[in-house]
């Protein structure tokens, strides 16, 4: 019984550390303010070694003093039930184990955690958890401790369950949260592996203050992590929130550019993160790198979520010599764009203005055509677009080759038109006939040789002898 | 034909729409209306004893218009001013795409277009026929194997092709390797009708009678720093069997450095037995800006149901170069130049000197001050044979609110006209509005005056000088919908 009561204080400032914590947190009672009246802690807290009596004084007891005539009158009401606590042990319990071990050791009273060392008599607080870890020979700060360390006090998160969601929100942070890496897999995910040589599933300094429900926020794969799903899910480990950091590798600029033989060499580590959204949502493909990622569903975080980014080589004038690209990397295109995409510029739409061309294209389309610098023909039907517009517009010359008069800039024009149809043809037909042309440069009419350089009559006449025929008649020469 | 066309589409909408067969679809209407006018020339002659000549020396009608006389002739033409005609066309297109018919990668597709011009003089292109349907299949796709059956377009590098016909894909994702093949009966360039169609010929030439089969294929290959592609492509006049066109393709890029891409290509057309255009272009891209320079050469191509191949179109070569740089965020500076040179056309007259060369470059500026506001402005110029044009153009953007976009712009143009004594000064301006209603629903209205002061010397100056407008309304519906082609190219995390 000596033992037992000199080991009161002790035990007694342990109960501050549990359910008395919040009480001493909230109690504007001034301990120090009555350290001369009381020479120890048991005459109020009785209970935390007598579980037969309170852990807390009576108002009655209170009364003695504060009587409205000696001191002012005060109100108190013990509080009802066990306090909330997330530790492994009760005062009482740690209490036994510690008699057990050190029955004569007279340092294990209240004031060994509750008390500063050397400080004044009843200037006492929530326990010192550095003291704690002192006892327990843990050399280490609190919530800078071992893997295991934590365990030592305090239970997993799920299994305090009297914990409410408020107090989890209020767990401190450990510094090594703050590491470089800790985001990584080599940093909290290698923490979270059970320490060698224990039976635990889940490193405690881990399940402490997380559960499973916490790992979700932001693994999109956790329900095939292990380490998660050994974790108990508990709703109050959101109390925590966790938001997806980009990792370092994603800063680099040439990230984008490699990301995908990247996915191919560690594909697990993307899906820490994405969900087959994060690809499609450029990869209109669906490459099948995409669709190995887990799709969004309950149990996983929603990941990151991407929208699309331009190329770097999507800068200024990309739209002039995009068709390059396109020709020659079409499946690159396509990760991105759909051919409709590309359709809405190139098949003209009647009424549309400004799609493919810059405002005010129209006035300079005759120079545009002229030595033109893209095909105009992969849009634009010669016959139904230009013809048909030239005609109404009374350029188109159909049968009236030699009426002159309109290409009056020259006075010799007929003498040139040669060069200038064999450097824009395509700007001839827009207005002019095969017949204008036939009138003079035909076997059957005036027999001016329209052949010029390159021009292969054996090779064409293999592929089509009609275009022979409509000048030569059935007279096609051998060369 | 437009049977057809309207058979497809009832098809596929009641596909759509029949208690719940297509479980998911996506519609785009598009609806587009122009207000537009034009002027042109109208041919006219006069008998040569009514010339009168002037102090200068040269020919006019008595009321100043300038005449060209042939020796020999009794009337010499000239070309007065035409009537104003007034254009109004209007266009409602419609994509749709369903699927979720119980089998895994079978979808349908459908894009037609209803077209009209709502002037007086019908004058507008492209509104005849009315109905059009530009592509319209099925497709059944699985990870390997895509096919596609009905009106679609092949593109490459040998340009854009429509038929009707079946087209099928094979991928070998190991070894990078896609293989494609299709057949059908083509379709006439840049268009969606067949060549025998009559709209195709409204000056009267030499036409098919007969659709061309076409057959092609294209074997792909990807590697991470390397891509290219081979094309081959045929057309067969069903009637007579002769060839319409026979033509192949390499094209290639390399990315041998993160910056650095190396692209080309070149067409090979086996009817004339001439190579027809390439290029070849090294180009640096960082975030601040970059660089490109390349030669290519141009020569434009001709089916062989017409005869135009045969006059022997040479082509040009050019070097050309190009910068962009942004300095500083908001601020963008770009500038492009190309020199051109054509090949010997064997057509010169030894009275006249041929023109063989030609170069234009533009630059321009576009600036950021604040995220809502956007200035941008360019000068080009471009001189060569034929004809030329010198102008600058400017706009200022301001879009207060993400839904709505606010433009004004305007330039001023120098284009002396093909080969013609004319040296007209266009001075355009107008302003526009985009305003995205809802996710689904965008709206567009735009207003230009284009006011041309026509410097011709004599009588017939043609007053050009107009006002044009622009509406447009495009409504996205059915699921998905809300996707835009290409959303804002940000990336976010969860929480930003």
């Amino acid at each position: 019984m000596t033992d037992l009561r000199r080991a009161l204080p002790l035990l007694l400032a342990l109960l501050g550390g549990t359910a008395g914590v919040a009480a001493l947190r909230q109690d504007p009672f001034d301990h120090e303010e009555h350290a001369k009246l009381f020479p120890g802690c048991e005459n109020c807290h009785a209970g935390i070694t007598d579980p037969a009596r309170s852990v807390w004084p009576t108002a009655e007891s209170c009364a003695s003093c504060h009587d409205g005539t000696v001191e002012k009158k005060v109100t108190w009401t013990a509080p009802a039930g066990p306090a909330p606590s997330n530790l492994r042990f009760t005062h009482a319990k740690h209490a036994e184990e510690v008699l057990a071990k050190a029955p004569a050791d007279s340092a294990l009273q209240c004031e060994a955690c509750h008390l500063e060392k050397d400080g004044k008599w009843m200037a006492v607080s929530r326990a010192r958890s550095a003291q704690c870890l002192d006892c327990h020979k843990l050399p280490a700060e609190h919530l800078a401790g071992a893997d295991t360390s934590c365990a030592t006090c305090h239970l997993s998160l799920a299994e305090a369950t009297t914990l409410p969601r408020e107090r989890v929100a209020k767990f401190g942070t450990p510094a090594n949260h703050d590491a470089a890496d800790f985001m990584t897999s080599r940093g909290h995910g290698e923490l979270a592996k059970p320490p060698a040589g224990t039976d635990w599933a889940v490193a405690p300094s881990c399940t402490t203050c997380h559960a499973r429900d916490f790992c979700s926020q932001c693994h999109v794969n956790a329900p095939e992590v292990k380490l998660i799903q050994a974790m108990a899910p508990d709703p109050r480990s959101l109390a925590i929130t966790a938001e997806l950091k980009e990792p370092a590798s994603h800063e680099d600029g040439r990230f984008l550019a490699r990301h995908g033989g990247q996915a191919r060499r560690d594909a697990a580590s993307c899906a820490t993160c994405h969900t087959q959204q994060s690809c499609v949502a450029c990869h209109r493909t669906q490459p099948a790198i995409a669709m190995a990622l887990p799709e969004p569903g309950p149990g996983r975080g929603t990941g990151a979520v991407i929208e699309r980014q331009q190329p770097a080589s999507h800068t200024v004038g990309f739209a002039d010599w995009h068709g390059q690209e396109a020709n020659a990397a079409p499946k690159t295109c396509a990760a991105c764009h759909a051919r409709a995409e590309c359709l809405d510029c190139h098949r003209p739409n009647p009424g549309a203005s400004g799609s493919y061309h810059a405002a005010g294209f129209l006035t300079r389309h005759p120079s545009a055509a002229f030595s033109r610098e893209s095909d105009c023909a992969d849009c634009h039907n010669q016959s139904t677009f230009c013809a048909t517009c030239h005609e109404k517009a009374g350029l188109a010359n159909a049968g009236r080759a030699l009426a002159g008069g309109y290409h009056d800039s020259r006075g010799s024009f007929l003498l040139s038109h040669g060069t200038a149809a064999r450097q824009n043809l395509e700007s001839c037909v827009t207005c002019h006939t095969e017949r204008d042309c036939l009138a003079c440069h035909s076997a059957q009419t005036r027999r001016f040789n329209p052949h010029g350089p390159g021009f292969n009559p054996e090779r064409l006449r293999a592929r089509n002898p009609q275009t022979c025929a409509a000048c030569h008649g059935n007279a096609i020469p051998d060369d | 034909m437009t049977g057809r066309v309207t058979g497809m589409v009832i098809g596929l909408a009641t596909l759509v729409t029949s208690g719940g067969a297509a479980q998911e679809y996506l519609v785009r209407l598009d609806t587009r209306v122009q207000a537009a006018s034009y002027r042109g020339v109208k041919l006219d002659s006069i008998p040569v004893g009514t010339v009168v000549t002037t102090p200068g020396g040269s020919q006019e009608t008595p009321d100043g218009y300038a005449v060209t006389c042939i020796p020999g002739r009794t009337h010499c033409s000239f070309y007065r001013a035409g009537a104003v005609r007034r254009g109004g066309p209007i266009a409602t297109s419609v994509d749709l795409t369903a699927w979720g018919f119980g089998l895994k990668g079978l979808s349908f597709h459908l894009n037609g277009r209803v077209g009209a011009d709502l002037g007086s003089s019908d004058v507008w292109p492209g509104t005849d026929p009315a109905l059009q349907l530009n592509e319209g299949y099925g497709e059944y796709a699985t990870e390997r194997i895509t096919g596609r059956l009905g009106r679609q377009i092949e593109h490459g590098r040998l340009g854009y092709y429509g038929f009707d016909g079946g087209r099928i894909a094979g991928r070998f994702p190991g070894l990078g390797l896609s293989v494609i093949g299709y057949l059908g009966l083509g379709l006439a360039r840049g268009t969606a009708l067949p060549v025998t169609s009559d709209v195709l010929n409204p000056l009267d030439d030499f036409q098919p009678r007969e659709r061309q089969l076409l057959a092609g294929g294209a074997l792909e290959w990807q590697t991470r720093r390397a891509e290219a592609r081979v094309d081959y492509l045929r057309e067969v006049d069903r009637d007579t069997r002769n060839f319409v066109s026979e033509r192949a393709a390499f094209s290639a890029t390399l990315r041998p450095v993160d910056g650095w891409s190396l692209t080309g290509g070149a067409e090979y057309d086996l009817s004339y037995d001439w190579w027809g255009s390439s290029d070849l272009t090294l180009r640096h891209t960082r975030r601040w800006g970059g660089a490109a320079v390349g030669v290519r050469r141009y020569r434009p191509y001709f089916d062989l149901w017409t005869i135009w191949g045969v006059f022997s179109p040479v082509p040009y070569s050019a070097v050309n170069g190009s910068a962009w740089l942004s300095p500083v965020a908001g601020l963008t500076l770009r500038a492009h130049g190309e020199r051109y040179s054509y090949d010997d056309t064997r057509a010169n007259s030894p009275l006249v000197s041929e023109e063989k060369d030609g170069w234009r470059w533009n630059a321009g500026i576009g600036v950021s001050p604040a995220a809502a506001w956007f200035l941008d402005a360019g000068y080009h110029a471009e001189f060569g044979t034929g004809a030329a044009s010198q102008g600058g153009e400017g706009s200022v953007s301001w879009r207060p609110v993400s839904s709505l976009t606010l433009s004004l712009e305007g330039g001023h143009l120098v284009r002396p006209l093909e080969f013609r004594t004319e040296n007209p000064a266009v001075t355009w301006y107008g302003g526009s509005a985009d305003f995205r209603a809802t996710e689904r629903l965008r709206l567009s209205l735009a207003v230009t005056r284009y006011d041309e002061d026509n410097r011709r010397p004599d009588a017939s100056r043609i007053d050009w000088s107009q006002t044009r407008v622009r509406a447009g309304l495009t409504w996205l519906f059915g699921s998905s919908a809300d996707r835009l082609p290409l959303p804002p190219a940000i990336r976010r995390e969860r929480g930003r």
